[in-house]
């Protein structure tokens, strides 16, 4: 408690420890600030990029209807039909529950996304899909999506797959994170991307949760009953708009 | 380590004068405070006072209690034999039993003692003695040591010559230390439970500790009748008085001879003990205890990370964009101009139209049409319903004279 204690000096030295955090901390500090800085600018150029996408993607979509318009006057006015294109995009709906499942439905409704009630998801078309689908049938309905419905699934039921969790896209940086190495930076590229299937297809409805939606409003008429024989499952083609905009 | 930690003795019939400044303190207040040494050492010491007791061998077990077996809608306990008294048939020996013996009766060649290694009992009298010269230490156990002029207390050796019991509180007085002993005074209690009958009427705090060095010393006897006080010699230093209750910090009140002993007695960093022979006190896990100065050192700083922030990727709560236009301008900026040209659309749909008012004029023209058309109802209509009317009518007069009659 009595310590010898040397001729101190007047002047205040400030202990080292103190010089040193001083030191560091304001060189970090100034590194977050640059980094601020450079992540402000860089998201104005990308909020830039986003709305020019999103203007050609409108204007495509309505040169598009368009086109289909024309192509059906023009038909109609030589005296004969225009037939569109297949649908490239089937979105199907799980309206079975779980209990007293075949196996290989079970297995196939899974490798679908579908893996609870009232679950939907995108599908490419092509021989290996409708052969999966064909095997379900019962247990889901399906049709071909319109455009519509594919923007309002997305941005109220679009959730994203990440290190296997279900993440809520909220922001373009969830998406630019996992797609964005192969092209598809904005919400807006992802609709693109499922309304044309296009290349990246297979990314970007990989990156895509199963969309969980609510029963619908109104009901069902009879699950049991396959679609056209006045029920609810299998192929109803245009007709999955209606259902799955009371189930949104 | 060039500074040396430096201890002043006072003058014992004047606590503002010193008669011998800057003496080195002893290595021993230097080893580290080890709190578990102390507590375990002092748990298995403080049971070597212990004397031997047992319970009455032939206690609850004095009958010829046999148990009935089974078929008699009793119990299987042994029951006292004999008949006359309420005694008998009741449930003996067993301890559940009332006047039964106890289970496990305690025997006389219970371990009562227990052995410690020379060497924990050595660090830890070593341990308690350093805790001894740490104030946060010693307040911590409860000591009021406000007023003592230095903490570790060395005085002059002229104490251990005091005769009189006033000399001894005089000399508490000056120095700070008869706060203690007031402390032990007020806070001495009755006993609870039945100790108190067997000559444990009263708990008593500890008070100071007086530590001295010659042998033929008289202060025991002046500071013997002082409650609280505590006196002891350098050689017989006791863990259970350093540390009572296994709690570090006694508040210790050192000769000049007795405090000079210490480094004789514990050795020091450089020298074993001779006293102690060949103890060497404990050295400290990490020699430089400063640990911001280690945490903000250049070596440990260029390996060090940087601090992780918690990147946040999403919101932590979704938002409907279709509803919520702030959350939809977030994900796409264009939908603000979308939205602008949807109102400026309809704006333009709605051009020259003009608000629609109720147009009084209207309803007048519309109601003097709706009159006409129910005038102009064709004959049958109008003769049913005056069919109608008048069969009502007759209906209601009929109950009406039916009323009458009955």
């Amino acid at each position: 408690m009595s310590q010898k204690k040397p001729q101190m000096q007047v002047e205040q030295k400030v202990p080292e420890n103190i010089v040193k955090k001083t030191a560091r901390d304001t060189k970090l500090r100034e590194a977050v600030a640059k980094r601020r800085t450079e992540r402000l600018a860089a998201n104005k150029t990308r909020r830039a990029q986003w709305e020019k996408n999103a203007q050609a993607y409108e204007n495509e979509y309505k040169a598009a209807d368009k086109s289909l318009i024309d192509n059906i006057r023009k038909a109609k006015s030589e005296g004969g039909f225009y037939v569109p294109a297949e649908s490239k995009l089937i979105l199907v709906v799980r309206i079975r529950g779980i209990n007293t499942l075949n196996p290989q439905v079970r297995q196939t409704l899974r490798l679908l996304k579908l893996r609870q009630l009232h679950n939907a998801a995108f599908v490419r078309v092509n021989k290996a899909t409708i052969e999966m689908i064909r095997k379900v049938e019962p247990y889901v309905t399906y049709g071909y999506p319109s455009r519509a419905v594919i923007k309002n699934l997305i941005y109220k039921r679009g959730y994203a797959k990440i290190n296997g969790q279900r993440i809520p896209i909220t922001n373009n940086n969830v998406i630019e994170q996992q797609l964005g190495k192969v092209g598809i930076h904005s919400i807006e590229d992802l609709i693109h991307e499922i309304v044309t299937v296009g290349p990246n297809f297979k990314e970007a409805n990989r990156f895509l949760w199963a969309f969980k939606l609510r029963g619908p409003r109104g009901g069902f008429i009879a699950k049991r009953k396959s679609f056209i024989n006045q029920g609810d499952w299998g192929n109803r083609e245009d007709l999955i708009n209606d259902l799955v905009k009371r189930m949104i | 380590m060039t500074s040396v930690p430096l201890v002043s003795v006072f003058s014992a019939d004047d606590s503002s004068k010193v008669t011998a400044k800057h003496i080195p303190l002893p290595a021993v207040f230097q080893t580290p405070i080890r709190p578990d040494i102390v507590s375990f050492v002092h748990t298995n010491i403080a049971k070597n006072r212990r004397q031997a007791h047992a319970v009455n061998p032939q206690a609850g077990m004095q009958h010829s209690a046999e148990s009935w077996g089974t078929g008699r809608a009793v119990a299987r306990i042994p029951r006292v034999s004999g008949s006359g008294t309420h005694r008998s048939g009741q449930a003996a020996f067993g301890n559940q039993c009332r006047k039964g013996r106890m289970s496990l009766p305690i025997k006389v060649w219970r371990r009562w003692h227990r052995r410690v290694n020379i060497k924990q009992k050595r660090h830890a009298a070593a341990t308690a003695v350093a805790a001894t010269g740490i104030v946060p230490l010693v307040l911590a156990r409860g000591h009021r040591i406000s007023q003592v002029p230095q903490i570790p207390l060395v005085v002059e050796d002229k104490i251990e010559s005091y005769e009189k019991t006033t000399d001894a509180l005089n000399f508490l007085k000056r120095f700070g230390a008869f706060e203690d002993v007031q402390k032990v005074v007020s806070t001495k209690v009755v006993r609870a439970g039945i100790s108190k009958q067997r000559g444990k009427k009263y708990r008593v705090r500890k008070g100071p500790l007086v530590v001295y060095f010659n042998e033929n010393a008289k202060l025991l006897k002046a500071f013997r009748n002082v409650p609280g006080v505590e006196v002891v010699n350098v050689t017989r230093l006791n863990l259970l008085q350093l540390a009572p209750g296994g709690q570090l910090g006694r508040f210790v009140i050192w000769t000049q001879s007795a405090f000079a002993h210490l480094d004789k007695l514990f050795g020091t960093y450089r020298y074993t003990s001779i006293i102690k022979d060949g103890y060497q006190l404990l050295r400290p896990l990490i020699t430089n205890p400063d640990l911001a100065r280690i945490i903000n050192s250049n070596q440990v700083q260029e390996k060090v990370q940087p601090a992780k922030t918690t990147k946040v990727l999403h919101e932590v709560q979704k938002k409907n964009p279709l509803k919520n236009s702030k959350a939809m301008d977030r994900l796409n900026p264009y939908a603000k101009k979308q939205r602008a040209a949807a109102v400026a659309a309809i704006k333009a749909n709605t051009k020259g139209t003009k608000k629609i008012k109720k147009n009084k004029a209207l309803k007048k023209a519309s109601r003097a049409a709706y009159n006409k058309v129910a005038a102009s109802l064709n004959d049958a209509t109008k003769a049913a319903v005056q069919e109608e009317q008048d069969i009502k009518v007759k209906y209601f007069s009929v109950q009406k004279g039916a009323a009458q009659t009955e």
